[in-house]
Parts: structure tokens; C-alpha cells; sequence
């Protein structure tokens, strides 16, 4: 196990929350500015949330075509780990490291609320070998519609929908039109994972409404 | 560019100099002579608020941009509330964003890490089109620029009276922290500190503090409304965290502009800045422009010489505009230049001591009441209704409140919202107002809304350590409108030396009118902070016994009851006392683990307090006979507002009673919470209030879309 580097670029809100969920997840971690970011240092590296250059033009996409993203791309060839939370997820969407579209919500809306997940995939570094099927964790964003123009190829793709607290997943727990209620997708290798929902807001106990620290069992997957 | 200096004023500018004032002068000392900026109409009074105690760090006669408050292990919170009522009126979406802007600015220019944002808002009726649309963008505002700058906004109010129709109120409080002995102050001591500002001036918020200081004129004033830029503004909040060690003041641009942020930063020393060498958005601005414009997003740093290239260089990373603009002198004159050429020279003096007023007052006369009180069942239902009780997931879904990984009871939670600090501990935070009271007695409201705060922190297990107010007012020339000014001065003060929650700072907002020049009800409003004594508790519904702490008084004058159906009845008069006492005990429960839930009685009576019991699919069964109140009117005990009250639910009543009357403070036994949804059943009656709560629940859904 190496060291996570957390990326912040200018508007990114969420470096420092992750930087401490990832300590308590027992992960080595360090937060990072995008001009001084060098891959080399890092075996795995985060994309916080927030407002990269104020969601100006798409969310996400001025910062995919900074040099940091460039670099983030040569370590996710290499196969090391990558993983983009909420804005970095729309960053790792624009820059084409995942495959689809985050588009604005269906009603238009800014959304903040907790909600359940169910886990579809164990295959990627992030979920594999977690033993819950089901996480609850908090959302908040404008624009996290997940699109793909190819439903079966989603599937396969998806590594987390919006469901009940039984882990069914109707379209009456879908809070933002995602399609088949994705909330988080991988790549086919698993090394790179973009999700809406922030692991890192559900990682303390005093924080959470139930008292629930689902984040850890997520976040922990860049220690394993 | 509209002056508001009265002819009086000019005049005395006139004589003290001996001279014209040349334009740029002139609009110079209308911004500092302001009302947004001087409080020339309240300074007497707020001299009078209680603002010592053993906690406050940095408070209101310290005259910085915000208080500060001890909370222990070396740690200090950073408090400021401030409107955006006029710019919000004419554009709402920037006009709620730039408060919140403001607020930021406020709290970093004090070397505080900005933690937490509440909302208060008043809009006219849901039935009004352009209400909904006012709330729709001051929303979207508040959230467009907390979100986009990583501060959570964790609690508010919002309340819907026909008083704001014409003049929203948008109060925005913001929260900070620092280390007590590295606050960083607004003022210079000694000349030969050079003049840093960062971020461009544009020409947006043209003479914005005259704006404000003025009833809204109807006419086309967006020039004068500043644009949000939160991108912006998060570059100068981290920039501003990372230059603290190499700065000796912070001032933020805010109303009036950079003349202002000069002048009150000068403080009687001397300044000398060169327009020329300031940032620009846009060219051909003149030089008058730049000295009032109100952009957003720039703050003036004063720096040792040596450090400015430092200072610079920690925006210039983020690409973001720093430039070097003068510098502090000893002669005591603030003096612009632009190429070479004076524009403007005033004694710092003449600016900081605009002429101070206080008001004829006159007491309100109330015309003799003919309101019959309304039936019962009507009452609950409309009470039960009412959209200042309705569910507000609408609001506060749009605001990322989650941010920061600090907040712990989240919004429409509970009574207060409660936040982690850096030291471990739990900070409580609450804001209240009640201009339905404050319309019928300011006194007995200004010392009712501090009391309510303090009961609103003690139904999470907190104890108020201090506040900050605002007091807004229609205009103050009014006799009746100065009059309940004044009351509420006094009230808030009485109840905050009362309360030991000393106010560390605070804002004034006169010129609050409706476009036929009616006042707003006054609306002075008051945000409190305190600290959890140990435990806190995160509210559940379930079926229990339901019990009151303390005595129902007949007092429906000044309600929510009386909004709509019409004031009758004994005024509310708050005995602080109990207030006092009854918080102690529920915190004393909170403790000892005796209440899953507590809800303070204040809006709405008993019946208002029930509303959240309900909502949550349970019913509620009342003995109102095993009520104690010095009233056997149902009307009176159902929705009094009589202070010093909490609900609260439990298993072991006895012992709730018990530790209430160890602390002299009466309890009982009123009834309890059941299955039967939505149900409200009383001694012979029993209302079933499916469709109510279910409207309730989907309100502000439904019609804000």
C-alpha cells in the first residue's frame, strides 16, 4: 500500500473531509494543489467534490483538461487506483475516463439528502470484498443524472444504485433521474470508480444520522 | 449615482470644510455617512446593548466586522448576521448569494475558517406569484454560493407574512473559527503599512450602500445590486486562509465599497491610494466608479512592505488579481489619486463621525379589538396548516449542508442546528425572530425572541454562551417605527444580561417599506450560540407519554393564531425566569437520557409544537385538563405562546415531572403519542388531520415546483 493523493483544484470544497475520512479509514493520504501534483509520489490518487472552476461551462469539464487530469489518466493506464467522488466523477466522466454523461438533475434542483445505496458490483477496488449490500450515505449536487446511451452496457458498468433501505431499487428512490438509478460507475478493470454519493460525510459516527459509517467500508478500499 | 445625504448634512460637510466637496468627495462621504455604514439613526442606542461576559473575545465596541466568542482550549467562534433585504427585493438570486458572500468575507477578514451559514427568510403569501418567485431565487442563491464555496448552510427560518411583500427580509448568519490569540484585526495602528486589495472592481453594486440606506424608490436600481461570483469568492476565502501570517489587517469590500474599506480600516490614521493601480473588470470605468463600486469578492489586506510580493503570490497561483494600491499614512486624510491627479482629500475624521440622530418616538395607539375568537377545530386545522409550519425539506435540500463533515444535527432536525467544532466540542446554533409579537409589543418581543433561542438550544441539550442581532425596521424618521426600534433595543438587551448571552455584534436595517410606505412589522432578529453541556440529543417521534414543562399562560395577543385569525386576547409576556429554569431541567433530561424527543413551545402554541409529532406519522391524544395554566380555555392552551414551555416525549414521566419541580419549574403529564396517524384527539373531540399534515409535508414542493 502506497500513498493516496486527494487533488485540489481551484472551487474543489471536499479535499479536506476526505483527506480526514481517509485517516480514519487508515489510509495514508495527503492533500495535493493540481499544479504541484506529481503521480510519481502516489499509488492511488482522490478527487474530491466541490465546484472545480464554479462548474463553469459543464461541471467537471475545465478540470479535465488540466495537466493534474492528464496525469491522473497515465496512473489509471498503469493500472493504479482512481477514484472520483461527486464533482471528481463528473471531472472523471468529462476527461473520458468513465464511460457516460452526468447531466443536470430531473427537477432541476440542487439536492442534498442521505440516502441508501445497494452495492452491484464487488469487483472493483473500491467495493470488493465489503460485505454489506446495502450503504446509506449522503448526496448533494445539481447535476448527477446518470446517462449512458447503452442500458446493458451501464449495467455492467454500475457499481452502486439509489435504492430503499432494503436495497430495492424503484424509481420512487431514484432523487435524480439516473438511469437504472446508477449512482456510481467503474471502469471494465475496476481500478477507476466515480460516484455521487460522498463516502467521506458518512464516515463518522456523531456525524450520521443513524450512526452508520458506511463511508469507511468504501474508503478502506484504498488501503486494501 | 443618487446621493442620500440630507440637506442638513451637507451643509455641515460644507462648514467643516470650508469648502465644495467635488463629486468624488461628495459620494465619498454619502457612502461613509450611509446609514448601511455609520448607523448614525441607532449608534445611541446599540451603545446599550449587553455586550460584556466572560466568553467575548472581540465584541460590538470593539466595532470590528463580526464577534467573537471563547469556546474554550484556546479556540474561538466568529459570529456575524447581516441582511440583503433590498438587493434581494429587486434580484433575488444575487442579492441572497452576495449576502452570503458578504458574510464570508466578514468572518475571514477576522483570520476565522468560515463553518457554518443559517438562512432566516420572510417572503410574502405562497399566493403571491412574486413571493414564490423571490423565494425561488433567494434559495437558489443562498445555495449557488454557500455550495459553490464549501460552507454549510445547517439551519434557518422562513416564515410567509403579507408585511413582506414588497421587502423580503433575507438575514444570513455565518459562523467562524480561529484561534483566540491569532484573531486578525480590521483596523491599522500605525502608518507605513502598504494597501493590498485582491480581486477585480467592476462596475456592479454602483453606490450600493446609499441604496440600501434608502426605502426601495421603485425605479430602475439593479445598477446598484452586486453580482455573486462564488468561484471567485472561493479563491479569496482559501487565498485569505493561506496569507494570515503575513497580513496585519483584513478588511472585506462591502458596502460602499473600497472608500469605505479604506477609511474604516485607517481607523483616524491616514490613507493614500492610487485608483490607477487597481484591478479592473471592464475599461473606461471613472474614477468615481471605483471608489464606490460594490463588486464582490475583493478584500483589502494591510501589509508590511516586505510581505506584500508573498501576499500576491498566493492569489497569483489561483490567477486571481493582486495588486499593491497605497499605502497607510501619518497624516490623518484619507486622499485618492488617479494618474498624478488628487480626486479626492478628507479629514479621516469628518468621515468617521458622520452627525448621530436619535428620533422622536411615539407609542403605537392599537384600535380596541373586535375579533371573536375562532372555533376550535377551525383553529387547529389552520394552525395545523400554516405554511411557516410546513415541512422546509424544499429549502434546505438545496443547500449542501453536509459539507465540511461537521454537522451533526442536520436541517429540520430538531430546534437548533449543532455542529462539531475543532476542539471536540458541540456548538449549537439557532436563529429567531417573531415579528407577530414585535408588531403588537417590540419590548415584550425583543426579550421574547432572545428567551426563544435560548429554549431552542437547551431542546438539543445546549446552553446559550452569546449572540448577535439585527434589527430590522421601517424608516426611523417614523415616530411609531423608532419607537418599537427602541423597545426592541431594550428588550433584546434585558433578556441577553438575563440570559448571560452577552451581543457581540449585530447590523441594522431601517427603510424596510412596502411600495405604499407602510413599515414592515418589526423584525428584529437574533442569532444565538451555545455549547452542549455534555450530551446532545438527536430528536425520534415515538409512542410515549407526552409531557410539559411549564405553566400555560392565557397570553394569545402577538401569535401565530392571531396572524390569522386576528390578535386577541393578553399579550405574551416572557418571564425570563422560567425560561431560564425550564431549560435547565431539559437539559438536565437530555442528560439522563429521560426524553427521546423535545420541542420548545413558541409558534403555532402547544399545537404548533405537536405539528413536527405529527408530521412524522403519529397521532397525538390530549388531556388538556391535566394541563396546568392559569386558563381552562382550550383556545388559550392550545395555542398561547406563553414562554418558559418545552413538550417533550418519554417513557418515564414521573421522573420528568419530578426533575422539573426539583428546579421549581411546574410539569404535567398532558397526554400521549400514539398510532393513530394524524390524529389529534382531545376530551370530546377528535380531529383527524390526514389531509392538513399531508399538505403540509408537500407545501413548498408543490408550489415552489
Amino acid at each position: 500500500m502506497g500513498r493516496t493523493a486527494v487533488i485540489k483544484f481551484p472551487g474543489t470544497t471536499c479535499e479536506v473531509d476526505v483527506y480526514r475520512a481517509l485517516l480514519e479509514a487508515g489510509v495514508e493520504a495527503e492533500v495535493v494543489k493540481y499544479r504541484d501534483f506529481d503521480p510519481d509520489k502516489y499509488d492511488a490518487v482522490v478527487l474530491p467534490g466541490g465546484f472545480s472552476y464554479g462548474d463553469y461551462l459543464r461541471a467537471g469539464a475545465i478540470a479535465a483538461n488540466t495537466e493534474a487530469v492528464r496525469l491522473v489518466k497515465e496512473m489509471a493506464n498503469e493500472g493504479k487506483r482512481v477514484l472520483g467522488i461527486c464533482n471528481g466523477f463528473q471531472i472523471l466522466v468529462e476527461a473520458g475516463l468513465l464511460e457516460g454523461a452526468l447531466l443536470p438533475n430531473l427537477n432541476l434542483r440542487f439536492v442534498s439528502k442521505w440516502v441508501y445505496l445497494r452495492v452491484l458490483r464487488k469487483d472493483t477496488f473500491l467495493t470488493e470484498g465489503i460485505e454489506k449490500d446495502v450503504l446509506y450515505m449522503p448526496i448533494a449536487h445539481a447535476e448527477g443524472r446518470y446517462y449512458h446511451p447503452d442500458e446493458e452496457r451501464a449495467k455492467r458498468l454500475a457499481v452502486l444504485a439509489y435504492s430503499n433501505d432494503r436495497g430495492e431499487t424503484s424509481q420512487d428512490h431514484n432523487p435524480n433521474g439516473s438511469l437504472l438509478n446508477i449512482a456510481s460507475v467503474a471502469n471494465e478493470e475496476g481500478n477507476v470508480v466515480g460516484m455521487m454519493p460522498h463516502p467521506e460525510r458518512a464516515s463518522f459516527k456523531l456525524l450520521s444520522p443513524n450512526s452508520s459509517t458506511d463511508g469507511l467500508l468504501l474508503l478502506r478500499g484504498l488501503a486494501r | 449615482m443618487r446621493l442620500t445625504l440630507s440637506p442638513y448634512e451637507m451643509e455641515l460637510v460644507r462648514r467643516t470644510l470650508g469648502r465644495e466637496p467635488n463629486e468624488a468627495e461628495w459620494l465619498t462621504i454619502d457612502a461613509l455617512w450611509s446609514e448601511h455604514c455609520s448607523y448614525k439613526s441607532s449608534k445611541v442606542y446599540l451603545k446599550s446593548l449587553h455586550s460584556v461576559g466572560e466568553r467575548v473575545v472581540m465584541g460590538i465596541e470593539d466595532w470590528q466586522d463580526a464577534g467573537a466568542l471563547d469556546v474554550g482550549d484556546g479556540w474561538a467562534i466568529v459570529l456575524k448576521l447581516e441582511s440583503h433585504n433590498h438587493p434581494s427585493a429587486i434580484d433575488p438570486f444575487n442579492g441572497a448569494a452576495t449576502g452570503v458572500g458578504g458574510i464570508i468575507r466578514d468572518i475571514i477578514s477576522k483570520g476565522a475558517r468560515p463553518v457554518a451559514l443559517l438562512d432566516m427568510i420572510r417572503v410574502g403569501p405562497l399566493e403571491d406569484e412574486k413571493s414564490v418567485w423571490l423565494l425561488k431565487g433567494i434559495i437558489q442563491g443562498i445555495g449557488f454560493y454557500g455550495n459553490s464555496i464549501g460552507v454549510p448552510v445547517v439551519g434557518g427560518e422562513l416564515s410567509f407574512d403579507e408585511t413582506y411583500r414588497d421587502n423580503p427580509l433575507v438575514d444570513v448568519a455565518g459562523v467562524g473559527v480561529v484561534r483566540k490569540d491569532r484573531i486578525v484585526p480590521s483596523v491599522v495602528k500605525r502608518p507605513g503599512l502598504k494597501l493590498v486589495i485582491v480581486g477585480a472592481t467592476g462596475i456592479d453594486g454602483l453606490g450600493g450602500a446609499s441604496f440600501a440606506s434608502r426605502k426601495l424608490s421603485g425605479e430602475d436600481e439593479i445598477g446598484a445590486v452586486q453580482i455573486a461570483d462564488p468561484f471567485a469568492g472561493k479563491i479569496v476565502l482559501d487565498g485569505t486562509l493561506e496569507v494570515l501570517d503575513y497580513v496585519e489587517a483584513i478588511k472585506d469590500l462591502g458596502g460602499g465599497g473600497l472608500v469605505v474599506a479604506v477609511t474604516e480600516m485607517a481607523n483616524g490614521v491616514g490613507a493614500e491610494v492610487h485608483l490607477d493601480r487597481l484591478p479592473l473588470r471592464v475599461e473606461g470605468m471613472t474614477p468615481e466608479m471605483m471608489l464606490v463600486s460594490e463588486t464582490q469578492e475583493r478584500m483589502l489586506f494591510a501589509v508590511r512592505p516586505e510581505n506584500v510580493e508573498r501576499v500576491c503570490e498566493v492569489f497569483e497561483y489561483y490567477e486571481y488579481p493582486c495588486a499593491d494600491i497605497g499605502e497607510i499614512t501619518a497624516n490623518p486624510e484619507v486622499v485618492f489619486k488617479y494618474k498624478g491627479k488628487e480626486v479626492v482629500r478628507l479629514p479621516s475624521r469628518l468621515l468617521l463621525e458622520p452627525p448621530r440622530y436619535t428620533y422622536p418616538v411615539v407609542r403605537k395607539r392599537r384600535p380596541q379589538d373586535n375579533v371573536t375568537p375562532p372555533p376550535l377545530e377551525k383553529a387547529i386545522r389552520a394552525v395545523v396548516s400554516h405554511p411557516d409550519l410546513a415541512d422546509k425539506e424544499w429549502a434546505y435540500s438545496q443547500f449542501d449542508y453536509e459539507v465540511g463533515t461537521s454537522t451533526v444535527l442536520k436541517p429540520g432536525e430538531a430546534d437548533s442546528a449543532l455542529i462539531q467544532l475543532p476542539n471536540g466540542k458541540l456548538l449549537a446554533l439557532k436563529g429567531d425572530a417573531n415579528q407577530d409579537l414585535c408588531e403588537e409589543d417590540a419590548y415584550e418581543c425583543g426579550r421574547a425572541i432572545v428567551a426563544e433561542a435560548y429554549r431552542n438550544l437547551a431542546a438539543v441539550g445546549a446552553e446559550g454562551i452569546g449572540l448577535v442581532d439585527h434589527l430590522q425596521f421601517g424608516d426611523p424618521r417614523k415616530p411609531e417605527v423608532y419607537a418599537s426600534f427602541v423597545d426592541a433595543v431594550r428588550g433584546i438587551s434585558e433578556a441577553a444580561r438575563f440570559f448571560g448571552t452577552p451581543i457581540v455584534g449585530g447590523k441594522v436595517s431601517f427603510h424596510n417599506e412596502n411600495k405604499d410606505g407602510k413599515p414592515i412589522k418589526p423584525t428584529p432578529l437574533v442569532v444565538m450560540a451555545g455549547l452542549a453541556k455534555d450530551k446532545f440529543l438527536r430528536p425520534k417521534v415515538e409512542e410515549g407519554r407526552l409531557v410539559q414543562i411549564g405553566l400555560t399562560r392565557d397570553e394569545t395577543r402577538g401569535t401565530l393564531l392571531g396572524r390569522i385569525f386576528g390578535q386577541f386576547g393578553e399579550l405574551v409576556r416572557p418571564r425570563l425566569n422560567e425560561d431560564y429554569l425550564a431549560s435547565q431541567v431539559v437539559i438536565d433530561l437530555i442528560n439522563e437520557g429521560k426524553v427521546v424527543f423535545v420541542k420548545d413551545v413558541s409558534k403555532g402554541g402547544l399545537v404548533g409544537s405537536l405539528v413536527p409529532v405529527l408530521a412524522k406519522g403519529f397521532g397525538v391524544k390530549l388531556n388538556l385538563d391535566a394541563m396546568k395554566s392559569d386558563s381552562s380555555s382550550p383556545l388559550a392552551k392550545l395555542f398561547s405562546e406563553s414562554t418558559g414551555r418545552f413538550v417533550v416525549i418519554t417513557s418515564d414521566p414521573e421522573a420528568v415531572v419530578r426533575k422539573a419541580y426539583s428546579r421549581g419549574v411546574e410539569a404535567s403529564v398532558i397526554g400521549e403519542v400514539t398510532e393513530a396517524s394524524y390524529s389529534l384527539e382531545l376530551d370530546g373531540l377528535t380531529v383527524d388531520l390526514t389531509e392538513e399534515i399531508d399538505r403540509r409535508n408537500r407545501l413548498l414542493y408543490e408550489v415552489m415546483g
